[in-house]
């Protein structure tokens, strides 16, 4: 143990130099930036500033890089709080009461607790990551096809808690998204599903598309049906520390949430939306008031941002102890380090210790410049709402149309949004709430996979769900989960009963 | 009448902008085309690629990611845009001599392109689970016989490299294993070395820091020679299945229209580009070999390639009737 702390201390004379704080500063900036720019994501940013970074020690390069990646994190929740357009996968839940405290004239507090959240979840996500980086990684391979179908399972079990209105609507949009996520290229056999012959669908139907027709343009063109009115006049923008009894009533969620998001950043595969997504789901588990969720429940904002935030941080485990990418921005750090002359490995860490401690310090020290920056920032950003909406909204048309188009410089998911768009216009008009829908959207093509590849290992045997530990405790959890949703409504079917 | 004589203007006007593109080429941006996503092994060596056109050429050369179904999407692109030397591909194996093959595509591998050069080729490495009594080729090959259907093998998804390579094996041993498709090549890998598969014929990008951890047991290289970056490994060829080759390559392609001055002045460049120090040592931490071919040799190459695959497919297509 002493032994971590001598190395981190090392790793902090590396990330201390003037050179590295700087490029450290310059990646939490250009991260918060795109972060709050709706549709722009780490990916497309990181590949443009990658052939810039060729100049620089390898070391300064990956802080930088890095610092973008968890900067863009505490952006993300930005514009999902003030015009609830989620910047990445990982904020979807926080719109849902984000956005409803900003029209209670509380952005200001939300847009506070997101980032003290996050900076909290960061620094516990990275002495995690010092102390246990190995180990956990080795408990990541424990964890099998099987097991990945069980948790995504849970996912599915949790979307249903998160839906506000009716439990049948949320499950009726939860199979929509199952449905969409089908979309494209099958795994296993190469065939083409439901493509209509389009090869731009053959990876699937763009996230981001998706996200920014369903949420973003759908928003704008609902906001322009109304009078014109904004809730902006009634913001106080002079206070930005939320109050005492605010913090108190989230700091239990950004313990929560900062543990779920320790725990599933870690696994390959959209951990971190999980994370955010089942941080949500248990803060209203154990709320004593559920009915405030999805009416500005701070603990709906604090769980799922200290959890996204998190899993930022420590799905940078695999990679670095085991050279195993768990997304597609993790695999752009492997492109970025082999252009750096390091090959990405289970060796990395002796051969390159000032590469893995240097990066694990300037975490701390990027996660408290993040703050600095975040804070102050956020009298300008709920400013920005008095901007009359008939000029805002075209910004937020135009920002996430290049938005859209930079993730694959694609015109054709341009078009998909103006589609997806006209989809969430008419859903909104029928209460039908996006959230779930999406959680079904990213789920989906997961859960088909593992599926399909637990049945093949085990040669079309079923039980192999139940007869792996890990699968089995997580399917038992759902389980509990889906009987105790259904509970309430049971009794109250059984009380109509008796009424008769 | 009118448009008679329009389209005879616009076709000498389209003719005289090409010849004068071909003695300036380059006077502007070249778009270099990835059909992957950023961070790959292909995305790799684009940049490396650009970055040594761009001192060469003295023009800003821009890396353009267009990932999709498997590198179809950068490559129809590549294929349909205008050969005025300005958009080029870094295409692959993949998505050029497999692909068309084994689905429909709306390009022609040797029609729709002029290949320049090959840049880097890597070859595929035979990995194993450590924990498995197979210790060569040999036993692999006894042991999948003795066990049909029961070793699986890990590839980066249906239709890809890793699935034919796997296949041709099969066919050409009399054996079967099963197949268990990822999502790209790094999980694959990752199964074999947590034991979720058995083996895998992998990049040896992804291979290489897995052996050198000793998290898998390497048998042999799939490519007709020796690899430099693991001398110790047997070919394929030489211990079980003479003859046999599977290499993945990425290169520079261009559109089929690109005038042929072009196409030798960029040779040119890429010849002394595979010549070249610096270039060799970013390729190897790739765990790339720097190659040039001529244009002729490449399309020999392709040819060669798509008719292995084409064969291989008649053959499974004959079996299962």
């Amino acid at each position: 143990m002493t032994d971590v702390f001598a190395l981190l201390g090392h790793g902090f004379a590396v990330a201390a130099t003037p050179i590295n704080l700087f490029f450290c500063l310059v990646g939490a900036i250009c991260g918060t930036l795109i972060g709050v720019l709706p549709g722009l994501g780490p990916v497309a940013t990181i590949s443009l500033l990658l052939p810039a970074t060729y100049a620089l020690s390898p070391v300064s390069a990956i802080i930088m890089l890095a610092g973008i990646y968890y900067g863009a994190q505490y952006g993300g929740s930005t514009t999902a709080i003030l015009v609830n357009i989620p910047g990445e996968s990982t904020s979807v839940v926080t719109a849902i009461d984000g956005y409803k405290m900003a029209q209670q004239g509380r952005a200001s507090e939300a847009l506070a607790i997101a980032a003290i959240g996050s900076f909290i979840a960061g620094c516990i996500g990275t002495v995690v990551i010092a102390l246990l980086g190995p180990p956990l990684a080795l408990m990541t391979q424990q964890f099998a096809s099987p097991d990945y179908f069980s948790l995504m399972v849970l996912g599915l079990v949790s979307a249903v808690v998160l839906a506000n209105g009716s439990a049948f609507r949320a499950i009726a949009m939860i199979f929509l998204g199952l449905l969409l996520g089908m979309v494209g290229m099958d795994l296993n056999t190469g065939e083409a599903r439901m493509t209509f012959g389009l090869v731009e669908l053959s990876d699937g139907i763009n996230f981001v598309a998706l996200v920014m027709g369903l949420f973003g343009v759908a928003e704008v063109i609902s906001n322009l049906e109304g009078a014109s009115v904004r809730i902006v006049n009634k913001m106080r923008i002079g206070t930005i520390w939320p109050s005492f009894r605010a913090l108190r009533g989230a700091w239990g969620a950004v313990l929560r949430g900062t543990a779920l998001g320790t725990l599933f950043g870690i696994l390959p595969g959209g951990g971190a939306t999980i994370a955010s997504f089942s941080a949500y789901a248990l803060e209203k588990r154990v709320a004593r008031d559920r009915s405030r969720f999805g009416n500005g429940a701070i603990e709906g904002v604090a769980g799922p941002e200290s959890a996204n935030n998190a899993a930022a941080q420590t799905s940078f485990v695999p990679l670095l102890t085991m050279g195993i990418p768990t997304s597609a921005t993790m695999a752009l750090m492997v492109g970025a380090l082999t252009l750096h002359g390091i090959a990405p490995g289970p060796m990395i860490i002796s051969r390159q210790p000032d590469l893995f401690w240097g990066l694990i310090a300037s975490m701390f020290l990027g996660n408290a410049m993040l703050v600095i920056i975040n804070l102050p920032m956020i009298g300008i950003w709920v400013r920005l709402l008095a901007v009359p909406y008939r000029l805002l909204y075209l910004a937020i048309v135009v920002i996430c149309a290049i938005g859209v188009y930079s993730v694959n410089n694609s015109s054709f998911d341009v078009y998909m949004t103006v589609g997806f768009s006209a989809l969430g216009y008419i859903l909104r008009k029928l209460d039908a709430e996006p959230a779930p829908l999406l959680m079904g959207f990213v789920l989906g093509p997961t859960v088909e996979e593992n599926f399909r590849r637990s049945l093949i290992t085990s040669h079309g045997d079923p039980m192999i769900f139940l007869q792996r530990p890990i699968s089995l405790a997580l399917l038992l959890v759902s389980a509990a989960l889906l009987i105790s949703i259904m509970m309430p409504a049971v009794r109250q079917r059984r009380v109509e009963v008796f009424q008769e | 009448m009118m448009r008679v004589a329009a389209a005879i203007l616009s076709a000498g006007m389209a003719l005289s902008a090409t010849a004068v593109s071909a003695q300036e080429w380059p006077s502007k941006t070249i778009k270099l085309v990835v059909p992957y996503a950023p961070g790959g092994y292909t995305d790799s060596v684009a940049r490396i690629t650009a970055r040594y056109l761009e001192k060469e050429l003295g023009q800003t050369v821009i890396v353009d990611n267009r990932a999709g179904g498997g590198g179809i999407v950068g490559s129809d692109l590549v294929a349909k845009s205008p050969g005025d030397g300005y958009t080029l591909c870094i295409c692959s194996v993949g998505a050029i001599s497999v692909a068309p093959v084994a689905q429909t595509t709306s390009y022609d591998p040797l029609k729709s392109f002029k290949p320049v050069s090959v840049v880097s080729t890597i070859p595929q490495t035979v990995i194993v689970n450590p924990s498995l009594p197979i210790n060569t080729m040999q036993d692999l090959v006894a042991y999948a016989k003795s066990n049909p259907g029961k070793l699986s093998y890990g590839s980066s998804g249906a239709g890809g490299l890793m699935h034919y390579s796997v296949q041709l094996f099969d066919a050409r041993n009399g054996t079967r294993m099963t197949h268990v498709p990822f999502k790209g090549g790094a999980p694959a890998t990752a199964a074999v070395v947590s034991g979720e598969v058995n083996v895998s014929f992998t990049n040896m990008t992804d291979a290489l820091p897995q052996m050198e951890a000793n998290k898998v047991r390497a048998l042999a290289v799939t490519s007709a020679k020796r690899n430099e970056f693991a001398p110790q490994l047997p070919t394929v060829s030489e211990t079980v299945t003479p003859g046999y080759s599977v290499e993945s390559w990425n290169g520079v392609m261009a559109p089929a229209s690109t005038p042929d001055p072009i196409i030798a002045k960029l040779s040119d460049v890429l010849k002394k580009m595979a010549a070249d120090p610096e270039v060799k040592k970013s390729m190897a931490v790739v765990g790339a070999s720097t190659v040039f071919t001529t244009p002729e040799e490449y399309k020999a190459k392709i040819a060669a390639e798509v008719e292995q695959w084409r064969e291989l497919l008649k053959e499974i297509a004959e079996k299962k009737n």
